[in-house]
């Protein structure tokens, strides 16, 4: 489980902060969106959970931030990534550029933690078929797509065994085919239980669909924090520091003219959409 | 300025035939949105349009000029390409010489120049940056960057590639409020995106490619309900377009008001 | 674009199942012979002798002689040329116009183009046979720096994607309307549009790369292991000590010829 108490950080060279007395708390096995304008602070916290703040970073970070009970300021790093996995927004830079498999590349990991063959092939094999990718074992990463070479960077860095998957962005330089194929392996994550995983998105209409909850930073501060419904049809941020779907732009033109069933929030996804507008050609309008 | 192609064909030295006889005709002030699934030619077609690439066989006409006549440098009188990503473009050490560079190129006189810049760095929302170093900005704010080095060029064929991948939603508005401000210039505004809603709200038609050819060719409206066939080049349908279909809305809405008026008419018939 | 700088090509063969290390000096010897062993034709009848047989045991000979042809032709045309014309004094063997061509030039250039035939298919042999990642593997179990081994790796697979960025930034620019042909001052004023968006974007991919083996505990302070096992016969360590004191023994039977040779 992940804790932040009070953490404020500004990186090395700056005055203004990037974070400001972030408190949360996110328990095992929750999926937790991560969303806000560019410059908000979303990569700084991520970094923060995964240690690359402070260890990395340096800076000036204040508070507590706590995996597992342990303050990761007193963590080596070397450690901490065996903890919280991160993986970031390039597919590219992200496969090491040592290994003429995939195979081999969800190794690289794991020969680096000095684990003995039998044990790495044993996770290797658990690791390729948890994200769905047996059939690019023999491939050269290099020589994959985007989507690919991204499922091919979470499944090294499961192999590992985290208890936190930290993802940047991961399908911001990705297609739609790509995006899908990233979302589903993440979702196949969750559905085999256990692990932790904190995504920052811009994507709504898809962290509608998979996330737990939605945590919204607007200027390095938390401006909301629950129900994806909820966050993500917000008045006081939706239109303004993030943005919304269509469905719910639609449904609150509709909630303004008095089309929208009274007692229902708004829609975050198609189903909810649809439900919705179902249920107002039922209602007669104002 | 239009745009003409006539059966073009393109092979990449590596062996892949990326254009199997494409044609068409982009009128003057056209805006044109290119989607498909990726290696469907979009991109290699599109590079054409500045000589790029050369045609295999077939040719490619901007304007009066045969593509095979003339260089890159040359053609970039006619069309601005902006890149997916700034940080192929970006060497100067403040932003406004970024800006001014691609005129200063094209043999613009001085005063020229620095209206084309000032204007383009308003119309990115920059003006405060023009001092800075680039890469002490944002990556979003390095895409308008390199945006606004394009638009200072004045040129009367526009090509966004991907212009709205990484940006936030601050950033896609912007970058929808510059598509609207280059079609009321008469601009011919090309796009390749992915994000099929910024598509449906800015660009009135929509090219759909797949495997080097041209699936679907016509207005944003007909072309962007056909689901299945877009499905075989893995795009799928606008947000308010699957929305409409699944309430059985007659009708293809293309924006948050058209959908609205759609609605009510829907909910009028239902009574 | 390329999949990596890489040269090897995959067969099954007893070459190619011969340990990196045991390949690796094979190459040593193979150099210090072509470089050091006395006689003006000895460099061709090793190359016949025993490089080609090499290759065709590894199934390689067609891409060997294919690559040497290319680098060693251009070097050995502008040897024979130069040298045979060029020689100071010596002795005339052939008149072409006011030129003559002579016997030491050609002697001269026979025997250079005989070593870089010699040190070219060599490291040839090696590259066709030899993973860049196995050879950094059996290295690094006997000693050689991580991280060195790590970065000559990465070199080789990532510098295709350097060269296409760097093609792509020509299309930037060029778009933008920079010259990039004709005389050589627009060629000058063209490179600092071309280097700098290069050098700065690869240092952006440096750092994350940076990152993400970071993330993959390439720092972690500790012995790390390995996923392949790279086998070797028996026989090979000592064959490998063995080919170790020829290179010394041809080394050695240089330098007692130099120092008779400046005795006499």
């Amino acid at each position: 489980m992940i804790q932040l108490m009070q953490v404020t950080y500004s990186y090395p060279v700056t005055s203004r902060p990037a974070l400001r007395e972030i408190t949360l708390e996110i328990p095992t096995g929750q999926f937790c969106a991560l969303v806000g304008a560019n410059g908000a602070g979303k990569s700084t916290l991520a970094y923060t959970i995964a240690g690359f703040i402070p260890h990395f970073y340096h800076g000036n970070l204040a508070g507590s931030v706590l995996i597992d009970g342990k303050e990761t300021s007193q963590v080596p790093l070397s450690q901490l990534v065996q903890q919280v996995g991160l993986i970031f927004q390039n597919p590219f830079n992200q496969i090491s550029g040592t290994k003429f498999t995939v195979r081999e590349e969800i190794a690289f990991g794991l020969e680096n933690l000095g684990l003995p063959r039998d044990e790495m092939e044993a996770r290797i094999q658990a690791t390729l078929s948890l994200v769905g990718i047996e059939d690019l074992a023999e491939r050269y990463p290099l020589a994959l797509s985007g989507g690919q070479m991204q499922r091919v960077a979470i499944a090294s860095v499961l192999a590992m065994r985290p208890q936190v998957l930290v993802l940047d962005e991961p399908t911001s330089q990705l297609d739609p085919v790509g995006s899908r194929e990233v979302f589903a392996a993440v979702r196949a994550l969750i559905v085999e239980g256990g692990i932790t995983v904190v995504m920052i998105e811009h994507k709504l209409e898809w962290v509608a669909v998979f996330a737990d909850r939605v945590i919204a930073l607007v200027d390095g501060a938390l401006a909301a924090d629950g129900d994806p419904q909820e966050v993500l049809t917000d008045e006081t941020l939706v239109g303004k520091t993030i943005g919304q779907t269509r469905y719910t732009r639609a449904a609150r033109q509709a909630q303004r003219s008095g089309y929208w069933p009274q007692d229902r929030q708004l829609p975050v996804t198609l189903e909810q959409a649809v439900d919705g507008f179902r249920e107002s050609r039922g209602t007669p309008a104002g | 300025m239009h745009v003409r192609v006539a059966d073009l064909t393109y092979t990449y030295p590596f062996g892949v035939q990326a254009l199997k006889g494409v044609t068409l005709h982009i009128a003057s002030g056209e805006s044109v949105a290119i989607v498909g699934q990726n290696g469907a030619g979009k991109t290699t077609l599109v590079k054409h349009f500045n000589a790029l690439l050369r045609p295999g066989s077939g040719s490619v006409w901007v304007g009066d000029w045969d593509t095979r006549q003339h260089t890159t440098a040359r053609l970039a009188r006619r069309v601005g390409y902006v890149f997916q990503n700034p940080d192929d473009q970006l060497f100067q050490s403040k932003v406004l010489a970024e800006v001014t560079f691609g005129p200063r190129n094209l043999g613009f006189e001085t005063e020229r120049v620095e209206a084309l810049a000032d204007m383009a760095l308003n119309m990115v929302g920059l003006d405060h940056a023009a001092g800075q170093h680039p890469y002490d900005l944002s990556p979003g704010e390095r895409k308008r960057v390199a945006l606004a080095a394009v638009l200072a060029m004045d040129t009367p064929v526009i090509v966004l590639d991907e212009p709205t991948t990484g940006q936030d939603f601050i950033g896609v508005q912007r970058v929808g409020e510059i598509v609207e401000h280059l079609k009321a210039e008469g601009r011919t505004v090309l796009t390749i995106t992915h994000d099929i809603d910024f598509c449906a709200e800015h660009f009135q038609r929509v090219i759909v490619m797949a495997d080097g050819a041209i699936l679907l060719d016509g207005e944003s409206r007909q072309v962007l309900a056909q689901e299945e066939i877009l499905a075989k080049t893995y795009v799928e349908p606008p947000q308010l377009v699957r929305l409409a279909k699944q309430l059985g809305m007659a009708g293809v809405p293309l924006t948050v008001e058209e959908f609205t008026n759609a609605h009510q008419g829907w909910l009028e018939a239902s009574k | 674009m390329a999949q990596s700088y890489s040269l090897f090509v995959a067969r099954e063969s007893f070459v190619h199942r011969l340990n990196p290390l045991t390949k690796l000096t094979l190459t040593g010897l193979l150099l210090v012979s072509g470089l050091f062993l006395p006689g003006i034709w000895t460099n061709y009848l090793l190359f016949v002798g025993i490089v080609l047989p090499l290759s065709a045991a590894a199934g390689v000979t067609k891409q060997l002689v294919r690559s040497a042809w290319k680098i060693v032709l251009p070097f050995a045309i502008s040897l024979f040329l130069i040298q045979g014309f060029l020689w100071p004094g010596g002795t005339p063997i052939l008149y072409v116009g006011p030129l003559s061509l002579k016997s030491e030039g050609l002697q001269f250039a026979v025997v250079s183009t005989g070593r870089i035939l010699m040190i070219v298919s060599s490291f040839l042999w090696f590259s066709l046979t030899t993973r860049p990642d196995h050879l950094m593997n059996s290295l690094s179990r006997i000693g050689f720096p991580s991280n060195l081994a790590y970065v000559i790796v990465a070199t080789i697979q990532i510098a295709p994607r350097f060269q296409s960025r760097a093609a792509t930034i020509l299309d930037a620019q060029r778009a933008r309307g920079l010259e990039t042909e004709g005389s050589l001052r627009t060629r000058a004023r063209a490179l600092v549009p071309l280097v700098i968006p290069l050098v700065l974007s690869s240092l952006i991919d440096v750092e994350e790369r940076a990152l993400a083996v970071e993330a993959r505990a390439f720092n972690r302070q500790g012995p790390k292991t390995f996923l392949i096992e790279l086998p070797e016969a028996a026989w090979e360590p000592a064959a490998r000590w063995f080919m170790v004191v020829l290179m010394v023994s041809i080394l050695g039977l240089r330098v007692y010829l130099a120092i008779t040779r400046w005795r006499s």
